[in-house]
This record gives C-alpha cells, structure tokens and sequence, in this order.
C-alpha cells in the first residue's frame, strides 16, 4: 500500500513549534511527515523544493508564520511571494498542483497543523506515488510534439537600407566625436550571416547593418565591456544597437546595478520583426507589445506599422495547449524536450540577465544539482533558470533561438511573465525597476 | 577520394533491400540512425527502417540531413557513470559500470567517422587504454554514407577528408542511380553484409574529385601567432556557451564527479565539459586562469589545430574533421574557417 | 596497471594529523592492489585521493618510497573535496590513483648543488627531493632550503626543520611575509630570501614549487640575476585535473598536459608556456 513521503519546511519559530504543540496535546498527525526545520519560511528557495521532489518527495508542505507574525518581519512574505510562482512552474511541467502546499500555522496552533498535515497527505496519497524523478539509466524520451504551433506570418520583403545609413552615420558620429568607446552591433559575416561586431573606429562603422536577421540580444555584451579595467571604472560608455525588446534588458540591468545609465548610449531601432530561419515571423515578435524602444538615446525609426501584434501579450498557442492537457502529459511533454537538452548553457549564456559569476547550477559545491548532463539535471537547471529570471526576463526569446537543441524553453519564460504580470502587475524592464520576487527582498504581500 | 582501403567486392542494392536489411539488423541489435526529431535531425535508436529520416528516395546526401550532434555522442556520451560507490562508515564498496550492447550506427558522415578515429588516437591508442570508451567503440559497427556534394558550412576537403571518405568506415554505401553500391572496409563490416542475398557488382565506386575549399596553415604556423590580438578581437562576439565543443566530433574534454545516488551511495560520473566554458580551469579557491573569452578561444582553436595533434601524434593532420557544425550552432556567429584563412594569409 | 585506470584503489588513513593552519598530513597505507602500485615512486609524482561521496582531487606525494610503506600527502582545505578529506580521521577510508606524473631526475642531479624553494604548501611536493638527498647524502652536493608562507602559522613541515638543518652540508632559509610576535628569522617574500642567499650557479639545480605568481618571480630572479640558465631551473607545477591520465584535457599548457608531460618540468622546455598556465 503505498503511502507517500512528504517532506514539511516548517519555520522555527511558528510552524515547527506549532508541530511540536500538536505533539504535546496528543493530537495526531500523519506519520509520513518529515520535518525540516528552517529559520523562516523565506529561506525555503526554490533549489530546496526542487530538490526534495528530486531525491523522491511526493509532496512538499512549506509552513511559516501568519502574514504580519513572522519573527523577521517579512520573511514570510517572501515565501508567500514566491513560492505560488514556483508552484506555477512546477505545474506547467507536469507535477500535480496538489503536491505543493504553503500555508501559515502559529506556534500554538497544534490542532491547525494537524489537520493541514493530515488534508495534505490525504490529497498526496490520492494521487499516488510522484512521477517526477527518472530513472538515470533510462532511455531516450518519446519524441513529443505540440500541435498548436503560433500562427506562421512568413516574413515579408523589406527594404532596410535607410535604417543601416542611419545606424552608420549615428555610430560614425559617436565614435569620431569621441563620445563613447566602442558600438556593439551587427554586420554581416564573410559567410552573409549577420551577427554581432564591435567597432572600435568610425572607419569601422561602414561594417553595420540593419537587417531582418539581428536577432542577438546584444545587451548581453554589456557587463562585459563596461566591467572595470585594473580596478577602475571604464571611462566612457559603450553604445548598443538596440530593438525594442532589448532595450527593455537595460532597464532591468541598470535596477540591479550591473551598470549605469550614463555608461549606456542605446541606439533604438523601431523594429519590423526578426526573421527565423524558416523565413517566417519569429514567435517572440507576433506578441511584441513595444514597436519603438523604451531605453533610447537615438531613434532610428522607419516603416513599421507592417506588423500589428496578433495576439495578445504572451499568449502563445502552445502555452495554452499545455495547460489544457492534464499533468501527466504535459511531464511527458517537457521531459521530451529536457531529454534533448544536452546542458551546453548556450541559453544561459545568451541571456542578458543571466549574469551570475558563478552559477547557481554549475557550482562544484552545488548541492541543489548535480553536474551530470541526465534528465532529472537538466531539468531542474531549466526550471531553476527560469524561475531566477522571473520578473527579469524581457521576453527576448534568445535562449530558445541559441538552443542548438531546439527546446522551446522560451515558453517556461513567457509562462513565468503571465503569472507576475497577474500576481503583481509587473512587466520586466518597461521600466528601472527590479523584479518583485527575485530580487526585492522585502516587501509587503497583498493578498488578492 | 573514393579509394577503397581493401580490394573488396562491391554490391549494388536497392532502397527496398537497403531498408529491408537494416530491419533486420534492428531486430538482432540497437540500430542507431538519423531521426527527425522536433525539427533537427539526431541519431536516435530506431526499432523499423521507416523511422529513419529518409527525404526521398534515395536517402538524400546533402549534409542539412547532418545529425546535429555527431556520433561521439554513441562512444563517448554526455555522462557516464564510471563506477557506483557504497559506502558505510568505514567500509567502501566499489562497482564499475561498464556498457554492455551491440549497436549498428547507419547512415554516418566521413566526417564523424573520422572524427571517431582521431578520438580514438586519444582513447585507444594512447596508454591507458580507456576502457569505457574501448567497451563501447568494439561494440559499434559503422554504415557510413557517402555526401553527394559539400555542405554550406562543410569544409572536410580543407583538412585532408572528403564527402566521400571511406577510410574509418565499416561498410560505405554510395547513392547510385535509385539505389546503393556497398562496400566492406573491415572485418565488422563484412561480418555485417547478408553475402549471398545481395548481387556483386563490378561498377566502380564513385570517385569525384572534390576540391580543397581554403587551404589550411601548416601546423608550425600555429606557435608563432599565440599573442596576437586577432584572438581578443575574434572573440568578442563569444557568449562562451560549448555549444560549439559539445556537437564537435572530436572535442574531448570531460569533468568527473561524484554524485549521490541514496543514503550511503554515490557514483563517479564523466561527463562533457569544454574549455570555452568560463568555470573550466577554475581551481579551488577561486582562481582561474584564462580569465578572458580571447584566452579561451584560442586555447580551443589551439587545442584543434596544433596541442591535440603535437600531444598524441597525429602528424601534419589537424583534429578538426571540417564538418562544419559549430559554425551552424554558434549563437553568435564566431567561424573557424574565418579564423583558419586569416591565419594562413601571409603576414 | 591492471585495472580500469579511472578505479581507484583504496587506502587507509592510518594517521591524520595538523600540519599547519587548515593543512593536513594525510598518512595513507595502501590496501588492495594499491600496495602493489605505490611499492615504488619517484619524487615529484603525485595521486588522485577520493573524499567517496565529495570527489578526488591531485595531490603531491609528500614523503620517499624509501621512507615507506605509507605514502604522505598534504592537504589544504580550500574546497569540497579537501572539505571532505579533512573530516577524515584515522580508520577512515580513501580512494587513491596513481602513481602519476613524471618526476625529478634525482639521478642526473648526483653531483649538483640542490637548491628548494617552496612556498606555502608547495613544499608538500618538495620534501621527498629533501627526504632523497638526506637519505642519499653523499651522492649530492650542497642542499640549500628556501621555505617560505604567508604566516608562520603557514609553514609546514615545522618538526622536521631540526633533522634538515643537522644534515651534513644542508641549509635551511626561512622567511615569511607576515610575522608573528614570536618569529626570529627573515621577514619577506621568497625573492627577497633568494637574493639574500645568493646560491651560485656553478653545478647547481633549483627546483622550485608554489603558487604560480611565485613561480615567474623565482623563476625570472634566478635566471636575470643570479645567473642561472633555464635549463637548470626545475618547477613542479599544478593546475585542475580530473583525470591524471592525460585524457580529460584540463589541465593543458600549450600542447603540454601536466599531468603527463609534468608535473614536474624543466624550465627550458616550458618557459614560453608559462603564460597560458597563470
């Protein structure tokens, strides 16, 4: 008869205490509760529940204080912030919304825990043993497909030879005037493949061009151009090329002090779109809300009405498809494309906040993951990612675009904004301010 | 050039007898093929012929059917376990872990050949003989298929290969009007081929004559342009991902690591690592030389074209197989054929 | 070697004791097939010890086989693994590869003039060249000691300086860079000490170990000032390994592996390469 293990964070000072209570008072509780005890319900990261279901928990219960009792003022709000986001995603990859429980005991709340307790692993063991955890030594997933795929726009014909002259010009001015040390933007590569230059010269600016293929993110260069040079800030800024979407990373960047304002010159594209290499729209700009940057020090404007957005902000067809389908194929959905996955960070890399000196997930003290490149690893780095950069992510879709493996791991990202959007009312980097989960550690919670 | 290695006889089949036979290699062992698999092509266990990614018949030879990940990933995988560790108090228990199947992989470039053979420099013939990478390449038979043409970013020709190479492989088949001629290169290969089912023929095998795409620097070139600038500059637009080293055939590098399994057990896993990557020489205590992407690159442009051959002897030839994918997969369009012909352009 | 080379074989601490400051001396005695691969190695070699459960670094054999049969390593606690090993206590059980590496030409130094510089804990790998030519005292030259560290709480080996000293015709030079209340001797970095004590050249071999920042000064103080040629310059040199074996690549300099090639080099052949390795 399979009774399942729950693994309960109770904080020290209300939850665990009120488990203690209950004890004493000789009210039972279920024997499949084993305790963790931490300082605060805040201290329970995502990592910490990520890794219980990992190593075989069935169900994760995280008490803390009541809202306005927490010892540390707003420790509690930060559980009760954050961990509804991580439920979320959890969710959207296939675990039971039932296996995840927060809740707020007291310390004198024996009977309350008690029943909490017995409810949760009532619920758990009616949905039988997790299916969360693979087998390393298993084999290759089944190779699973979505149906809804978002409506194909192919791109059109374009003529771009006034925005190139603009950028040129623009870039040729900044660097002869002395203005700035160096422009990041895209050429074209002896091969006819654009990507991303650095010109030092205005000779160099007749190497620019502005085409339906610039889809790097070239803000991503940024910490490393302005990081300081033998100790000393670097002396002038650097100037980016920019489409709107980018530019939104700047903001983001500039509200967790990676770099200045003043150290950035955007040169803002109003942009048509990005090409995929299919010859269509690539999905991140069918649901562009921004045709003109919002961080800009130069605009470089030209036709752009060609493309109203289809579909709301953040709807992508597949994303719904998903949540209709019920967990268990959406686990198999997402372990198919986890299993592709053959860990090379590239997605990481690309990204222009994930800016870590050391990664959380590549640590060699990494106690939340282990440095395999399996199944149970991989997806835990994705979710891990994700949810780090919830609140942050601007929606550029460059990790997906990067993945050689084509894992469609933009959809964790738009996913995660939906669910901010809706819990605080907060889009990354329309403007300079910092994520209200990740990095705000304080904070008043309202409940809804 | 399409020499054969060994005076062999050459069968001529058709696509019917083709697909046929490799059902039948399907039933006895693990037949590994190219597979569409979510809008890329991969090499994936196959169970019937008809999953594998034919385009039409004949199987199309243009290498955008290259797998995206190239066969080391059958003989040397992401991650390995080496051996499992028990431990209780003070007593340890170890168990290595070593593959045990047979497995026909169809359907393989010159390209990837090759790049087994240079990995096999390493692996095999370099003492100590690793016995995980032994195991799994005696157990591997090669079908390899010859490209009609170069691909876009292809450039085997410029280091010593050709589209249709037959010297690493097992058995090579070449398209031939509808169908396939065939030819053993090895013992594995003819033990492979149903003799008396299949009609020998006595045309030739196709023989072209591909030409070098860019010539090459020698290797003594390599030495005496390790601190130029070039290497900062190229490397600027490098995001220092792996993707690039991760889909080479030959790079090689691997991190090991103890990893737990339960309570009292772990295991020492291998697993790909790559020296472009930022943590990759970090030591204990936070150091980390090779600091910067420029340094990076260039050890791994290095490693390719000159320490990989000094170290383990490879002569004149390079460790780059010239297939070509780390310029498709590169987020940000770093290309070593950008690099191979600024450097042998003269001074 | 018999068995799968990445297999360790295993060893038991028999003593565990503090060096110095968050350094250990690891006394191992070799069980299983491991007995048969240490009965013999050479100064400079070095091993894989696994922390089971943490992972297995490289450390420097720190004694003579003659001074046998447990083999010696010091171990600095600096990360998970040395975390690991250090929880360790006598009883406990480890995994050892090896021996591994090249090693110092003790036969073509007979007749030298020895000189050993080590800093901090790279005198770990030093002191079986010390342990050798003590143990093999007429076959040498004069043996001048360069031992420096950071403190002297740093200093290792602290109980073995008195056996050195009285050998015949041996010196030992202390110096640290930051003193204590108790400390008498040279204050200073190792290069001060060195131009202090001034070794000649003539029929004299250095052989250096530390950090590498130490390794280029040394190195660059020898050879510009003192008069020494390259040739004579031995260094032992470390960097990340995971493998030992001369597979995994990490730990390249230039075409060079240091767990092959090295670690022990002259610095004629690696000179040039030295930059790639800082």
């Amino acid at each position: 008869m399979y009774e399942p293990r729950i693994i309960a964070f109770l904080c020290s000072w209300c939850s665990y205490t009120g488990a203690d209570t209950a004890g004493i008072a000789r009210i039972k509780s279920p024997a499949n509760i084993r305790a963790v005890r931490v300082p605060c319900s805040g201290r329970v990261s995502p990592e910490l529940v990520m890794r219980a279901f990992d190593q075989g928990a069935d169900g994760v219960l995280v008490l803390g204080c009541h809202i306005g009792e927490c010892h540390y003022d707003t420790g509690n709000h930060r559980a009760a912030k954050r961990l509804p986001i991580l439920k979320s995603l959890l969710t959207f990859v296939g675990l039971e919304q039932e296996r995840l429980r927060l809740d707020w005991v007291s310390a004198s709340e024996g009977e309350r825990f008690s029943r909490i307790a017995g409810e949760f692993t009532d619920s758990v063991r009616a949905l039988g043993p997790v299916h969360w955890r693979v087998n390393p030594d298993g084999n290759h997933m089944p190779d699973l497909e979505l149906s809804a795929i978002s409506e194909l726009i192919p791109y059109p014909e374009t003529d771009f030879t006034t925005k190139s002259a603009a950028i040129r010009e623009k870039a040729r001015e900044l660097l002869s005037s002395e203005q700035v040390s160096c422009v990041i933007g895209y050429e074209l590569s002896r091969r006819g493949r654009t990507r991303p230059v650095f010109i030092y010269a205005p000779e160099e600016a007749d190497r620019l061009v502005w085409n339906q293929d610039c889809t790097n993110n070239l803000t991503t260069y940024l910490p490393y151009k302005l990081r300081p040079s033998k100790g000393k800030e670097i002396s002038k800024p650097v100037a980016v090329v920019v489409k709107p979407c980018d530019s939104k990373a700047i903001n983001v960047m500039v509200a967790e002090n990676q770099y200045r304002r003043d150290q950035v010159y955007a040169l803002g594209v109003a942009c048509e779109g990005i090409r995929s290499p299919d010859g269509n729209l690539q999905t991140r700009c069918i649901t562009c809300q921004e045709a003109v940057p919002i961080v800009c020090d130069t605009l470089i404007s030209g036709v752009t009405s060609s493309f109203i957005p289809r579909l709301s902000s953040y709807a992508r067809e597949e994303i719904t498809e998903l949540q209709d389908a019920p967990p268990a194929e959406r686990m198999e959905f997402w372990l198919a494309q986890f299993d592709r996955c053959i860990r090379c960070y590239a997605c990481r890399q690309a990204c222009p906040m994930c800016k870590c000196p050391e990664c959380l997930y590549e640590r060699d003290e990494s106690t939340f993951i282990g440095l395999g490149i399996r199944l149970n690893e991989k997806r835990t780095f994705h979710l891990g990612r994700a949810y780090h950069l919830a609140g942050r992510c601007i929606g550029c879709n460059e990790c997906e675009r990067a993945c050689p493996m084509n894992i469609p791991i933009g959809l964790l990202n738009q996913k995660l904004a939906e669910e901010i959007e809706a819990a605080f009312d907060h889009r990354a980097g329309l403007t300079v301010a910092p994520s209200p989960i990740v990095t705000v550690l304080s904070g008043e919670y309202k409940e809804n | 050039m399409s020499k054969s290695v060994t005076d062999n006889k050459h069968w001529l089949i058709s696509q019917t007898e083709l697909e046929s036979w490799l059902d039948q290699i399907a039933n006895a062992r693990t037949l590994i093929a190219p597979r569409e698999v979510a809008g890329l092509t991969l090499y994936r266990p196959v169970e019937k012929s008809a999953e594998i990614a034919w385009s039409d018949k004949p199987l199309r030879s243009a290498p955008s059917g290259r797998p995206v990940l190239s066969v080391k990933e059958i003989f040397f995988p992401a991650t390995e376990r080496m051996f499992s560790i028990q431990k209780s108090g003070q007593d340890i228990a170890l168990k290595e872990s070593f593959p045990d199947w047979e497995t026909v992989v169809f359907g393989v470039r010159p390209c990837d050949a090759h790049g087994a053979k240079l990995l096999d420099v390493l692996f095999l013939d370099t003492n100590p003989i690793d016995m995980f990478y032994a195991r799994r390449r005696e157990n591997t038979t090669l079908i390899g298929l010859a490209c009609k043409s170069p691909g876009s970013t292809c450039f085997c020709t410029s280091v010593g290969g050709a589209p249709d190479d037959v010297r690493d492989m097992d058995i090579m088949l070449f398209e031939n009007e509808g169908g396939y001629l065939a030819e053993a290169m090895t013992e594995k290969g003819r033990f492979l081929i149903p003799g008396g089912e299949w009609k020998e023929t006595t045309t030739d095998l196709p023989s072209a004559n591909f030409e070098i795409q860019f010539p090459i620097p020698e290797k003594g070139k390599w030495p005496e342009h390790f601190n130029d600038d070039y290497w900062m500059k190229i490397s600027e637009r490098c995001l220092s991902c792996r993707a690039c080293a991760f889909v080479c055939p030959t790079c090689r590098c691997f991190a090991v690591r103890d990893e737990l399994m339960a309570p009292g057990e772990f295991e020492r896993i291998r697993c790909w690592d790559a020296c472009a990557g930022e943590n990759y020489r970090r030591v204990a205590g936070g150091h980390k030389p090779r600091p910067e992407k420029g340094e990076r690159l260039r050890n791994r442009f290095y490693c390719k074209f000159f320490y990989y051959p000094e170290q383990y002897g490879i002569g004149n030839a390079s460790a780059c197989t010239g297939c070509g994918r780390c310029i498709d997969v590169c987020p940000a369009g770093v290309d070593i054929t950008e690099v191979l012909v600024d450097l042998e352009k003269p001074a | 070697m018999n068995q799968n080379p990445m297999l360790p074989y295993l060893g038991k601490l028999v003593e565990v004791r503090d060096l110095a400051a968050d350094i250990k001396l690891l006394r191992l005695e070799m069980l299983n097939g491991g007995s048969e691969a240490f009965r013999t190695y050479q100064p400079g070699q070095f091993a894989f010890i696994s922390a089971f459960g943490f992972g297995e670094a490289p450390f420097g054999i720190a004694n003579t086989c003659g001074r046998g049969p447990m083999v010696d390593f010091a171990v600095a606690r600096v990360g998970s693994v040395t975390t690991g090993l250090h929880e360790l206590g006598q009883g406990d059980v480890v995994g050892v590869r090896g021996p591994l590496g090249n090693w110092f030409p003790m036969k073509k130094f007979k007749g030298n003039n020895l000189i050993v510089l080590g800093g901090g804990i790279g005198g770990a790998p030093l002191r079986p060249v010390i342990q050798f030519v003590l143990d093999n005292r007429p076959d040498f030259g004069s043996l001048t000691i360069l031992w420096a560290a950071r403190h002297p709480s740093l200093l290792v080996f602290t109980d073995e300086y008195d056996e050195w000293r009285a050998a015949p015709n041996t010196s030992l030079h202390l110096t640290v860079d930051n003193p204590d209340d108790n400390w008498k001797q040279n204050v200073g970095l190792i290069t001060q000490l060195l131009e202090k004590v001034a070794p000649s050249p003539e029929n004299s071999v250095t052989i250096t170990c530390g950090p590498p920042i130490m390794i280029h000064f040394v190195t660059k103080l020898l050879q510009e000032k003192l008069g020494f040629t390259p040739r004579n310059n031995y260094v032992t040199l470390e960097a990340r390994m995971h493998c030992g074996l001369g597979k995994c690549g990490r730990c390249n300099m230039g075409e060079k592996l240091v767990c092959v090639d090295g670690p022990v080099f002259n610095m004629e052949e690696v000179g040039g390469l030295l930059e790639t390795y800082m």
